[in-house]
């Protein structure tokens, strides 16, 4: 079955952890998968350094190389062909969008995404951000998105994150789904917490464990 | 109608450089075609080995390399007094000042203002898209009012921000006789490249200073489709930044 | 084409202004460009005043900023392009500056320094050599002479062109606002007449031909995206300047060839009472030394170092709270020396001064 997740959100929201932890999961399942970075704000730097790793996992990466940035500017904003056309690739496909005030008005620029039947827009969602940190603020913020179809509880403090973090970040969020009519599609869990955590958060929330890449990133 | 055109159109300008085709703009973005006319009006003057390309920091930086004329890149606002210095030094040169909105009328606004009043025999090319784009999409001087960027994130607000700056306007106001003010856009380009045109040849006539504002596209910054983007450039900013000459040497003003 | 506007050589006198508009004139400049800000304007009027005569130009922009980029700008079309600028325009043109470093655009600025931080006084100073040397987003590579006195500023002004365009760094002439006005006598002459040849100067755009068919294009970039691009360029720019260093630094010494109880470490206008101080110890039966570094950007650090060596005390006077100071205790460094200080922030000093504070400091 070809899968299609895109993962929006903030800046340390945890996007692209769990874009890259879907894809690499998606792929030992089996799966042909494509992972396109589509963040138009500081495109260069988010999957920049692991782009070489991932591809080596098997994946395939939409993302500007190192190589390909000669001349680009200081940051750059840019979107090439094979972003634009990322949903026609073959298999399943996870977009890692970037944060914006425009929020899931990037899928005006992807072709094929308004009619994809297999598209699914996650927003995720940490408590521990000041800006996400209460239901209403939530609430407010993911109807200023535009299309969400479902919450990923990714409440976290880096390496400061303790169970008591997830779970107190599990119950806000979900309390914002349940305002929004979404389900919470699950709570990430760092995998070095596995051995403290149950398989549904407090909440009733699946949990997923994810392990972290993004120190080997930028940011 | 206009998109059919471009697609039609025949083969790459001569000055262009092939080795950097397919260029380094967005899809959608109004700088590739703002640069076609230009290297078309190039070609058409026949003026390659005397052109001196300056491009400003922001998305005009990503035409560094797009023609085969020499150039450089300068600071984010300093193009036109860069430009300024080649030709005062070698006025046998054509100086070419390529820039956008940020650079032209923000932080580089005493440059453009100083050269026209100066009448420098240089030409400023100024892409207007409503934002910053290559810094993701943040409140430019000509942002509309209302309009959505990373800096207004619930819309310009005139009474915060002021109203769009209206570059050719202004500058046709201060500049003298024997200057010459257009703005075009992406949405006509035969105008536009005929408003490229005399903007260049009243520089090789030693004329005065030229200025032409392009109305431009930026559909990455804007999260628009084909058909959003064709409608912003041509209903919602045409009715702000009005296309047309605004002063043209030997032409008494219609005030 | 109009006369050399020096023949053969003259004893002059007039103001250090004057002076440098001579030079630049004597050294071929082609244009100059600048804003007006006291005491270096009247380099300008100078200027604009002569330049007409001998076929030179002359462009008054809107601010220091375009001055710099504009001065860029003639220097990239292939002229031998100058300015002249201080205190808080001196500010400004750190951003053009810092593009003239990352490009190695060989742009030539004579600055006077005034007194600061801000506006504060017209008049005179050494607080610009910590800005003039490492001024701007970078490493400093620039070439920053600074000169004492009337020959001084005809000398290394013409020098300085020849420096920029040979080495192709961004070069300073580093006066200040009492040279500037002061008036003294000179010689100025024909640098042809002395052995001196102009370096030639090449346009770096507008060459010869059809770029892309005759001859490649000129694509000059300050703007990269990866660190490692932007390491290497910088890693290159730093081994040329290293190795140009040696051939660059110049330097003057008094009284260092024996044992000293103190050697004096001055620049500039500073350097004039360091010297007249040391007939006044020397009455005193004090055995003191001077040693002058010329450039302060490469620093002349080894010759400094071996002249430290064979003092008691060091003392560093400057007319700026700790600017020499720290290019003296970075050069001296591991030399274990006592350095005693006479630091006057905008203010000058006398010999005389020097002497009582050598004496307090013993």
């Amino acid at each position: 079955m070809r899968v299609v997740e895109a993962f929006i959100g903030e800046y340390a929201s945890g996007k692209s952890e769990n874009a890259i932890n879907r894809s690499l999961e998606l792929l030992e399942l089996g799966h042909q998968v494509t992972l396109a970075d589509l963040d138009t704000v500081e495109p260069f730097y988010t999957l920049r350094p692991l782009k070489k790793s991932l591809e080596a996992a098997g994946l395939k990466v939409i993302a500007w190389s190192p190589e390909q940035t000669m001349g680009l500017g200081e940051a750059g904003t840019l979107l090439n062909q094979e972003m634009i056309w990322a949903l026609k690739n073959q298999g399943s496909i996870v977009l890692d969008v970037g944060y914006g005030v425009h929020g899931a008005k990037i899928f005006n620029l992807i072709e094929g995404a308004e009619t994809d039947p297999d598209l699914k827009v996650f927003a995720v969602v940490s408590a521990a951000r000041p800006m996400t940190a209460t239901k209403e603020d939530i609430v407010g913020y993911i109807r200023e998105l535009g299309r969400v179809d479902g919450l990923i509880n990714n409440t976290h403090l880096g390496s400061e994150t303790t169970r008591k973090t997830i779970e107190e970040g599990a119950v806000i969020v979900t309390a914002a789904a349940r305002e929004l009519g979404l389900p919470v599609v699950y709570t990430a869990v760092l995998k070095e917490l596995a051995p403290d955590f149950p398989n549904r958060d407090k909440m009733g929330n699946p949990v997923k464990f994810i392990r972290r890449f993004m120190p080997q990133a930028f940011w | 109608m206009t998109r059919e055109k471009i697609a039609l159109s025949p083969a790459m300008p001569k000055c262009w450089n092939p080795e950097t085709k397919p260029h380094k703009f967005c899809p959608g973005c109004g700088h590739g075609l703002a640069l076609k006319m230009l290297g078309e009006a190039i070609d058409e003057l026949d003026i390659q080995d005397r052109v001196i390309f300056g491009c400003d920091i922001g998305c005009s930086l990503l035409s560094w390399d797009f023609f085969n004329v020499d150039s450089v890149q300068t600071h984010h606002g300093r193009t036109t007094p860069v430009i300024t210095g080649i030709k005062r030094a070698r006025p046998e040169l054509i100086g070419i000042a390529y820039m956008g909105d940020g650079g032209g009328y923000a932080i580089g606004a005493q440059h453009l203002v100083n050269s026209a009043t100066r009448n420098e025999k240089v030409t400023a090319i100024l892409i207007n898209n409503t934002n910053y784009g290559m810094t993701g999409g943040q409140m430019a001087p000509t942002t509309l009012p209302g309009q959505k960027t990373e800096t207004t994130p619930y819309g310009r607000d005139p009474e915060e921000t002021g109203y769009p700056t209206l570059g050719p306007e202004m500058v046709a106001a201060i500049a003298k006789e024997g200057a010459y003010v257009a703005r075009g856009s992406i949405a006509n380009l035969r105008q536009l490249k005929k408003f490229l045109k005399k903007a260049i040849q009243n520089q090789v006539d030693g004329n005065g200073f030229s200025f032409v504002e392009v109305v431009s596209s930026c559909p990455t910054n804007w999260r628009t489709n084909a058909e959003a983007t064709w409608s912003f450039v041509e209903k919602d900013m045409a009715e702000y930044f009005h296309v047309g000459e605004f002063k043209v040497p030997g032409q008494k003003e219609e005030k | 084409m109009s006369e050399k506007p020096v023949t053969g050589e003259r004893r002059v006198f007039m103001t250090g202004n004057e002076v440098c508009a001579w030079a630049a004139l004597a050294a071929e400049a082609d244009i100059m460009y600048g804003y007006p800000i006291t005491p270096q304007t009247d380099i300008m009027q100078y200027w604009t005043r002569l330049a007409p005569k001998f076929g030179r130009k002359f462009l008054q922009t809107e601010d220091e900023i375009s001055a710099g980029f504009t001065t860029i700008g003639g220097v990239l079309a292939g002229k031998r392009a100058f300015s002249a600028t201080t205190g808080p325009g001196n500010v400004l043109f750190q951003e053009p500056m810092s593009m003239a470093e990352m490009m190695r655009i060989p742009t030539v600025v004579i600055i006077p320094q005034r007194g600061g931080p801000s506006t504060a006084t017209v008049i005179y100073s050494q607080q610009e050599v910590t800005m003039t040397a490492f001024g701007g987003n970078g490493e400093g590579f620039r070439i920053v002479y600074s000169t004492a006195g009337h020959q001084d500023l005809y000398d290394y002004t013409i020098k300085a062109f020849n420096t920029a365009w040979k080495y192709r760094f961004p070069t300073f002439v580093l006066g200040d606002g009492y040279q500037a006005k002061m008036r003294e006598p000179l010689t100025i002459y024909d640098p042809a007449q002395r052995g001196i040849q102009m370096v030639k100067t090449e346009p770096l755009v507008g060459l010869e031909g059809t770029p892309g068919r005759d001859r490649p294009t000129q694509y000059l970039r300050n703007t990269y995206n990866t660190e490692e691009e932007l390491y290497e360029v910088v890693m290159e720019i730093a081994r040329d300047f290293e190795k140009a260093a040696p051939e660059i630094v110049e330097w003057q010494d008094f009284d260092t060839d024996k044992e000293m109880d103190v050697l004096i470490l001055a620049h500039g206008v500073v350097s004039r009472s360091a010297q007249g101080a040391l007939p006044l110890l020397r009455e005193q039966g004090i055995r003191a030394g001077h040693f002058r570094p010329i450039t302060l950007r490469p620093m002349p650090e080894e010759q400094m170092r071996r002249a430290a060596a064979k003092a008691k005390r060091i003392l560093v006077v400057e007319s700026a709270y700790g600017q020499l100071l720290k290019l003296v205790q970075q050069s001296l460094y591991g030399l274990a020396k006592p350095i005693d200080t006479l630091l006057r922030p905008g203010a000058g000093v006398t010999a005389e001064e020097i002497a009582d504070q050598v004496k307090e400091g013993r």
